[in-house]
């Protein structure tokens, strides 16, 4: 069976390589005109040939076209495209690009047409991309954009919930995905309870999400990568951006400080229905049937400076500060709660020589919530944080023959201030805490090689090795990586990769939601690392003159070490919390099927995935495996773009899946209680999410209308969401029938309550 | 214009989002449940031994509790002696308790001593579980401070026993025990061993108010049991809880089997 397989292959091999058989490599870098800044993604291609790929983190970029005349185009989001006509004869060609900024939105849309020629080609498999501009054209809940909710429409990736932005991506966990800003982890990327995204999308310029196949360099996490890139600071002229929305406004400013050496971009956004909720306090002051609204507000800043030092040294500084708070404040009784990441990452880009490109960075990131209690005399507070510094190096080396080479190392001290409480009285007589602190190293090394074996067979396979230490247990492993891609003719590609990957710290939450009050822990004594591997195949057919691709993937992903919770399991004050976990297996598998079309007035794109998704702890089920929370058997999204006018686009996005699983109890019991107390009905739990909510399907609509200022350039974005009015199931509860007159129970009523009906909102735009 | 058509397009919108209704009653279909044996007992020194034994039943079904005639409630004392609690419903009025089964025995242990409890039935079905009587916890003080808006919080303090672990019931009552507790929660001493132990309520009471403060001294069984109880009740209707298994005492069963030892003091809320 096996010796057929081979002859199979390698038939495949000999039909497709005469083809391909005479054809040269050329190379070069894409840059901005603004400012010259490398722009890392961008893509580069041949539409005769269909060849194409995309920039590393230096701009860089190698090309295999057969020999010839060729159209070579570099698109890059938010940049017009750029075109040359080149005769390839030889190998080593240099051909750079130039980019200038694009004037309208809509049409950078477009540019990403090229791109799909370039993911057909790619090595790399199971990733998906979303540019901000993109982002902002959809409709949105609020009209808040969320790039983060937009890839939620993506194939296998599903929201935990209504409004929610968690990812869950092919059935693993939120806090298994690997969320990077500017290549800093940030550990919560959500406010309000998981309801908006931390990322302003005035602040950031794209997001790449891995679902499988992760490249060497990425690790720590097992089911994701989020790698959101935020703007880089105008080099030209002082400009600023921003927009009034329903519940927030945004406003960022950037330019340059030093004439194409340094320059700036700051962002800052913040709710403001607390405004409207302390009027209304006031208002109904000396109402003594009126409880006072607490107070809720959340804001981001971004900051960004890029310092060109020569040709050959450039150094960066990105920044990102955030909190969300809940406040109240009444006659002798206080309540604080307020959380939020806060990050810095100071990079330095090296040029050694035309090949041998390297990257260094040091990085800040933490996360922390503060829960302040005042009554009379007593004060309570409750703190937990994760603050990590990490220290990284990767280089690029382009070695020639078909190689590219990355390697890298990482090396991260965690700090962990877990459950830290204070209790105390201003008499003295009260006075006690609790929590703990922890510390862990956690160390990657890692190498790969994107090989272009010939043009039609490519590699990218690499090794991690990587490591953990803390209260004195150490950990190490070994994960490989690898994706292959056989271009079976220029229409048509398929694809494969294996990864295995390690988490060493685990998010501490039994809530089945995101909580800001979640606590990340480290893997230690009696606590030993979670563990992934997933398997994917592929393929993607171009078709219709180049405008759709046609992606299919079927992956199987299989878990070690999951983390849940005993019943009860107290994880706020709790110094023994190892006591508390339940560790065991998980597995999902699916297939997904993605149609995209990127060019043409009408854009978008449809997904279809249908998945299984897993879990197994001995203690839970009696040992039964159940299933997870987010396994969604079948998820529909539908997402469409039309520009009907220069001023005028509309857009659309539907979305299906079937009913989420949900634990209800299936019996009851009376317990009467001692003297004093009322009877109550206590509800019996068995089998853990053993019954289904409803279906989930939603449609939102937007319309984008360029306005005409006198100066600059404005936007009104109308969104509907929700747009037929659908109740989703949010959650479901059992509820007692009593008879009005005594009070007696009469029967039990299942409740469905939904969360959002439709809602319509308008944002204002501005840029200038 | 523009302003205009924004307004006409978003106003039916804004009359549709208000009068949204977001809760609404569906069918549920629960799998088939076989009725477990739900056991209450509680004892107390100098008080009636007594028991209530019902069944569990599945949530759909008739709502009042199935009752158990055939089973039979045995009680051991420490000394061996075996007492059996016959089947012999009542409610007793002063204090709104039903009971299935009842005995004349008076319960005379002291704390330390173990009880065994063992409830058998025609079914086959047999439930177990043991106490150890427990000593009661003096409350030290109860006093009350005003804010500005005259409203009272009420601190209660205890002293807690250092090097054991104690478990504790906390309730209050406004003017009487019926009707209901107004605050109920259960404690640990995990960080306060051996500490004076103050618990407090928010600004809620006004002047006047007649306020029954209680505080149980309780087995770490019925700790477990109550907070399960609270668990599994706060995840029917709260999205973010994980649901709860019943962390009961008993072998063979749903339910409790301990002893109740408490301190009681009343208070009349004076400016």
């Amino acid at each position: 069976m096996r010796s057929y397989y081979t002859t199979l292959l390698l038939l495949l091999l000999f039909i497709s390589w005469p083809a391909w058989a005479q054809r040269q490599v050329v190379q070069g870098y894409v840059r901005a005109a603004s400012n010259g800044e490398a722009l890392i993604g961008a893509t580069v291609s041949s539409p005769e040939s269909g060849a194409g790929t995309i920039t590393n983190e230096n701009g860089y970029y190698t090309l295999s076209l057969p020999e010839g005349e060729h159209t070579l185009q570099a698109t890059y989001i938010g940049y017009t495209t750029g075109t040359r006509t080149v005769r390839v004869a030889t190998t080593g060609q240099s051909i750079n690009f130039i980019l200038d900024l694009a004037s309208n939105e809509l049409q950078v849309v477009e540019i990403q047409a090229s791109s799909l020629e370039q993911k057909l080609n790619d090595t790399r498999m199971s990733v998906e991309t979303l540019s901000s501009t993109e982002a902002k054209l959809l409709p949105a809940l609020f009209g808040e954009v969320d790039l983060v909710k937009t890839l939620q429409l993506k194939p296998g990736i599903q929201s935990g919930g209504e409004g929610t932005s968690g990812l869950y991506v092919r059935g693993g966990g939120p806090d298994q995905n690997l969320v990077l800003l500017d290549d800093a982890m940030i550990y919560n990327p959500s406010h309000l309870f998981g309801f908006f995204s931390v990322f302003n999308p005035d602040a950031v310029r794209s997001v790449e999400l891995y679902k499988g196949g992760f490249p060497a360099q990425f690790g720590g996490r097992l089911s994701s990568v989020v790698d959101v890139k935020m703007n880089r600071g105008n080099n030209e002229r002082i400009s600023s951006s921003g927009g009034l929305g329903l519940i927030s406004s945004r406003l960022t400013v950037e330019g340059p400080i030093l004439k194409d050496k340094l320059n700036f971009s700051v962002s800052g956004r913040r709710t403001y229905v607390d405004i409207f909720t302390r009027q209304i306090n006031r208002l109904k002051e000396g109402d003594d049937d009126f409880s006072p609204i607490p107070d809720y507000y959340f804001y981001d800043l971004n900051a960004n400076l890029n310092y060109t030092l020569d040709e050959k040294n450039d150094l960066s500084f990105s920044g990102y500060f955030g909190r969300d708070f809940f406040g109240f404040d009444d006659s002798g009784f206080s309540f604080g709660f307020d959380w939020g990441n806060t990050m810095g990452t100071l990079r330095w880009r090296h040029k050694l020589n035309d090949n041998l490109f390297a990257t260094t960075s040091l990085t800040s990131t933490g996360y922390k919530y503060n829960i302040n209690n005042e009554i009379d005399i007593f004060s309570f507070k409750l703190t937990s944080e994760v603050q990590d510094y990490t220290f990284k190096t990767d280089f690029d080396w382009f070695v020639g023959n078909g190689h590219s080479l990355k390697f890298g190392a990482q090396a991260t001290r965690h700090g962990f201030t877990v459950g830290r409480l204070n209790f105390e009285s201003a008499d003295s007589t009260q006075n006690f805490g609790a929590g703990n602190t922890y510390s862990g190293s956690e160390f990657g090394l890692y190498a790969s090689d994107d090989f272009v074996l010939s043009p039609m067979l490519s590699f990218n396979y690499g090794l991690r090795l990587s490591g953990f230490n803390s209260s004195g247990k150490t950990y190490a492993a070994l994960e490989p990586r690898a994706s292959v891609k056989y271009t079976l003719n220029e229409h048509t590609s398929l694809k494969a990769s294996y990864a295995s990957m390690m988490q060493y710290v685990h998010l501490l939450t039994n809530s089945g939601a995101s909580l800001p009050t979640d606590i990340w822990y480290p893997s230690g004594q009696g606590v030993r690392p979670q563990r992934s591997q997933q398997a994917a195949l592929g393929v993607s057919h171009l078709f219709g003159k180049g405008r759709f691709l046609l992606t299919n993937e079927v992956y199987y992903k299989w878990m070690q070490h999951q983390i849940d919770f005993r019943d009860g399991a107290n994880l706020f004050v709790n110094d023994s919390l190892e006591n508390e976990f339940l560790f065991g297996k998980g597995e999902s598998y699916g297939n997904e099927l993605y149609l995209e079309k990127v060019s043409g007035k009408t854009t978008g794109w449809l997904g279809y995935t249908l998945s299984w998704t897993y879990r197994k702890f001995d203690e839970i089920n009696n040992g039964r495996r159940f299933p997870a929370r987010h396994d969604r058997r079948h998820d529909i999204s539908l997402v469409l773009m039309h520009q009907l006018n220069k001023r005028l686009s509309l857009t659309g996005a539907f979305v299906y899946g079937s009913g989420s699983p949900y634990s209800v109890p299936i019996a009851r019991f009376a317990f009467q209680d001692v003297e004093g107390k009322d009877p109550s009905i206590v509800p019996i739990y068995e089998d853990r999410n053993s019954y289904r909510l409803a279906a989930y399907h939603r449609l939102d609509l937007g319309a984008v209308l360029k306005l005409k200022p006198r100066r600059g350039e404005a936007d009104l974005t109308f969104s509907v969401y929700n747009v037929y009015n659908r109740r989703n199931p949010y959650f479901v509860y059992f509820e007692q029938q009593k008879d009005r007159s005594n009070q007696q129970i009469v029967g039990f009523q299942a409740k469905q309550v939904s969360l959002f009906p439709v809602i319509p909102s308008v944002t204002y735009n501005f840029k200038f | 214009m523009m302003r205009n058509c924004v307004l006409y397009l978003l106003l039916p919108l804004l009359a549709l989002l208000s009068s949204c209704d977001l809760e609404k009653d569906i069918d549920v279909s629960l799998p088939a449940y076989a009725p477990q044996l739900v056991v209450e007992c509680y004892l107390e020194p100098g008080k009636q031994m007594r028991a209530t034994v019902l069944e569990s039943s599945g949530y759909f079904e008739e709502p009042n509790p199935p009752v158990v005639p055939d089973a039979i409630v045995y009680i051991t004392s420490p000394s061996g002696k075996r007492v059996q609690l016959k089947y012999k419903p009542v409610m007793v009025k002063s204090t709104g308790r039903f009971y299935t089964h009842t005995s004349s025995e008076v319960m005379t242990g002291k704390p330390g001593d173990i009880y065994q409890m063992e409830v058998v039935d025609g079914r086959g079905r047999k439930v177990t579980g043991f106490t150890k009587i427990h000593s009661k916890v003096n409350i030290e003080e109860v006093e009350w401070r005003f804010n500005d808006k005259d409203e009272a919080l009420l601190i209660t303090t205890f002293q807690d026993a250092p090097h054991t672990p104690n478990y504790y019931r906390y309730m209050t009552h406004i003017d009487s025990l019926s009707g209901g507790s107004d605050r109920d929660f259960v404690t640990s001493d995990d960080l306060t061993d051996g500490k004076r132990v103050s618990l407090g309520s928010s600004y809620k009471y006004a002047e006047g108010d007649t306020l029954i403060v209680t505080l149980y001294h309780i087995e770490k069984q019925y700790y477990d049991f109550l907070a399960s109880v609270s668990d599994a009740k706060n995840a029917n209707g709260n999205p973010f809880a994980q649901p709860s298994q019943i962390k009961s005492s008993l072998e063979g069963g749903i339910g409790i089997f301990t002893n109740l030892a408490f301190d009681r003091k009343t208070v009349v809320i004076r400016k």
